[in-house]
């Protein structure tokens, strides 16, 4: 039986994940391109359901379980652009139709909607989060300067200076500390709305590990309670493995950051022990008891 | 309130303005070719709930009196240049902008025709088709392949294949002829997605919240919507199909949360239904300018909120 990572050699979850899969002696391929040679795919269906074959090597019956990071990215280089958009979104969709009719555990399997839906912005998951008993922070998404400012305002008034400006196609969030900035953000207006949200202190890292809720340092005095919300929060996503951030706002201990593809990187070294164990304890249950750690 | 944001270049988002128009219900239009420019839009999330409002030139509605949205969004090509901007910054702009309109619509409890979710299994027709089997609908035999080997020995099991896109790039549906057999050898370089042709006729199924609108398609045509690339001619007509096969179509737009969806279906010589794919954003007006169908009728009564699954839907996203 082979495990599968989807994602670069680099990535430091799939080098630790295939660092502690290999200590077991399990076999462990990591793959940056999956419809790269050699693979060669045959995707079949029929009245009896999916029988599929990836690799020339390995069927995917013998597939024991697959983690995606990423799927990369096809080489522009030779390709006319629209072909190359063409081909792009062919191989996205054949991955996804791939992952989806495995019988082997797959971290994340994806739905379409988280497939194609990378990258949302935060208030995506608001239902979703407010569903779990988890808390979002104040944001306005306008095209009216002063609906702005009035927000502006409004944190002012709550003692809290400025606002965040985040692009609602990015995940990059710009503080607005001055005049100036809140200027430039009106002259944004003219052309596009905006998503406005309100600053946060220091965040705390958790990440979510099937049953597992991992806290990345000293656990906030809500933690009990937070637990139970962020297990059912991944529960509703159907995320297996799940990076959120919290921090304190003017309302309580809110969500501010949901990452359906975590980083390692983000976390100490005690919490990534503790995330590549939990994934490999999915991904290889049998095995998973036999304490073998080994350093990402 | 109705809210509808497309295009008046668009026919078929003229047809729903018409309809609406024709039925004495009130709807608020949001052209997207001149969005966001011409428009302002807010809405906050705050203490776990939502607000907001969106304005046109003359007009400023509350979201929650708008009792449905029909939204047709626009592709890059159709909208106009935004002055002063490179085509990267333009583009980056635009997107913010309709991001933004679909946060707004995505916070309404009211029936969204449609909403993103219920489009993006189109995306991928081969993953469509594994939900489309879970609903009792067939669905052809498919290979999705990158290895000339497997469509040879599919060719020979199944005889006349047809292929297409696998993802939701518009493509004509072609038979694979020895043409095409000569080059598989370049299937090494992405896989494609064929399926056993299936002979019969062409129907395609609108189901509209409840209810149901089906048509039958005559045509030599692979691809009928093409018939006249091909030299042939394609003709329409209403059709009634089974009752267990609307109950799975209905099943199909609900499992995938479409209150409106085009669904392709064949109806063999021997009566089997197969089901190709559903269509998130149907072109409807081709088939009720042929038929007389009252699928705009349909859509303006679901959009009004007057319509049985509408009600159901609203009650459902407020509980």
């Amino acid at each position: 039986m082979m495990h599968l990572l989807l994602g670069h050699p680099d990535d430091p979850c799939c080098a630790g994940v295939f660092a502690r899969l290999e200590a077991r002696s399990l076999a462990v391929r990591v793959i940056a391109e999956p419809l790269a040679p050699p693979a060669r795919l045959t995707w079949h269906l029929d009245a009896a359901g999916v029988t599929s074959s990836l690799y020339p090597d390995i069927s995917d019956t013998e597939i024991a379980g697959i983690l995606v990071r990423d799927i990369g990215l096809l080489d522009p280089q030779g390709w006319d652009p629209a072909d190359h958009a063409y081909m792009q979104a062919e191989s996205r969709a054949v991955i996804l139709a791939w992952l989806a009719s495995l019988a082997c555990p797959v971290i994340n399997r994806p739905d379409a909607t988280q497939w194609y839906g990378a990258g949302a912005p935060i208030f995506a998951w608001r239902t979703l989060l407010h569903g779990s008993g988890l808390l979002l922070p104040e944001l306005v998404v306008t095209s009216n300067p002063d609906a702005a400012r009035a927000f502006r305002c409004r944190l002012a008034r709550d003692g809290v200076a400025g606002a965040v400006y985040v692009p609602v196609t990015g995940a990059a969030g710009y503080l607005l500390g001055d005049d100036e900035a809140w200027e430039r953000l009106a002259a944004l207006q003219m052309r596009a709305p905006v998503c406005l949200t309100e600053p946060h202190g220091p965040v705390t890292l958790v990440c979510v590990v099937g049953d597992e809720v991992i806290w990345d340092g000293s656990l906030p005095p809500e933690a009990a309670d937070l637990e139970l919300a962020l297990s059912r929060f991944a529960a509703a996503a159907r995320l297996t493995f799940v990076e959120i951030a919290l921090a304190r706002v003017r309302g309580g201990i809110a969500v501010v950051l949901v990452e359906p593809k975590p980083r390692l990187e983000h976390f100490t070294e005690n919490a990534r022990d503790q995330i590549l164990d939990a994934i490999v304890a999915l991904l290889a249950p049998a095995v998973a008891l036999v304490d073998s750690r080994v350093p990402a | 309130m109705i809210l509808v944001c497309g295009s008046l270049a668009d026919p078929v988002t003229e047809l729903v303005c018409a309809r609406l128009q024709s039925c004495g219900y009130a709807y608020r239009f949001v052209e997207l070719g001149r969005y966001p420019e011409d428009y302002q839009l807010g809405w906050c999330w705050r203490e776990n709930r939502s607000e907001g409002w969106i304005a046109g030139p003359d007009w400023r509605l509350d979201l929650d009196e708008i009792s449905g949205v029909y939204v047709r969004f626009l592709g890059p090509e159709d909208r106009p240049l935004l002055p002063g901007f490179d085509a990267c910054d333009a583009a980056a702009l635009r997107n913010e902008g309709d991001l933004a309109l679909i946060a707004l619509i995505e916070t309404l409890a009211c029936p969204v025709v449609n909403r993103m979710q219920g489009g993006v299994s189109n995306n991928s027709k081969p993953y469509q088709a594994l939900m489309i089997g879970r609903t009792g609908l067939r669905v052809p035999p498919t290979l999705v392949t990158s290895d000339p080997m497997a469509v040879r020995a599919f060719h020979e099991k199944h005889g006349e294949l047809i292929y297409k896109s696998a993802s939701a790039v518009r493509s004509i549906v072609r038979r694979l002829g020895p043409d095409q057999l000569e080059r598989l050898e370049l299937l090494r370089n992405g896989p494609a997605h064929l399926q056993a042709f299936i002979p019969g006729h062409n129907i395609r199924v609108h189901t509209v919240g409840e209810r149901i609108f089906a048509t039958r398609i005559d045509s030599d045509a692979v691809d009928y919507r093409y018939a006249h690339l091909d030299g042939t001619t394609a003709t329409l007509e209403p059709v009634t199909i089974q009752p267990a096969v609307e109950a799975a179509c209905l099943r199909l737009a609900d499992e995938l949360g479409l209150l409106f969806a085009g669904i392709d279906l064949k109806q063999t010589p021997d009566g089997d239904y197969f089901c190709f794919e559903a269509n998130p954003c149907p072109g409807f007006l081709y088939y009720e300018r042929h038929t007389g169908q009252p699928i705009s009728a349909a859509l303006a009564d679901l959009l009004r909120g007057s319509a049985a699954r509408s009600r159901h839907e609203a009650a459902a996203a407020m509980s």
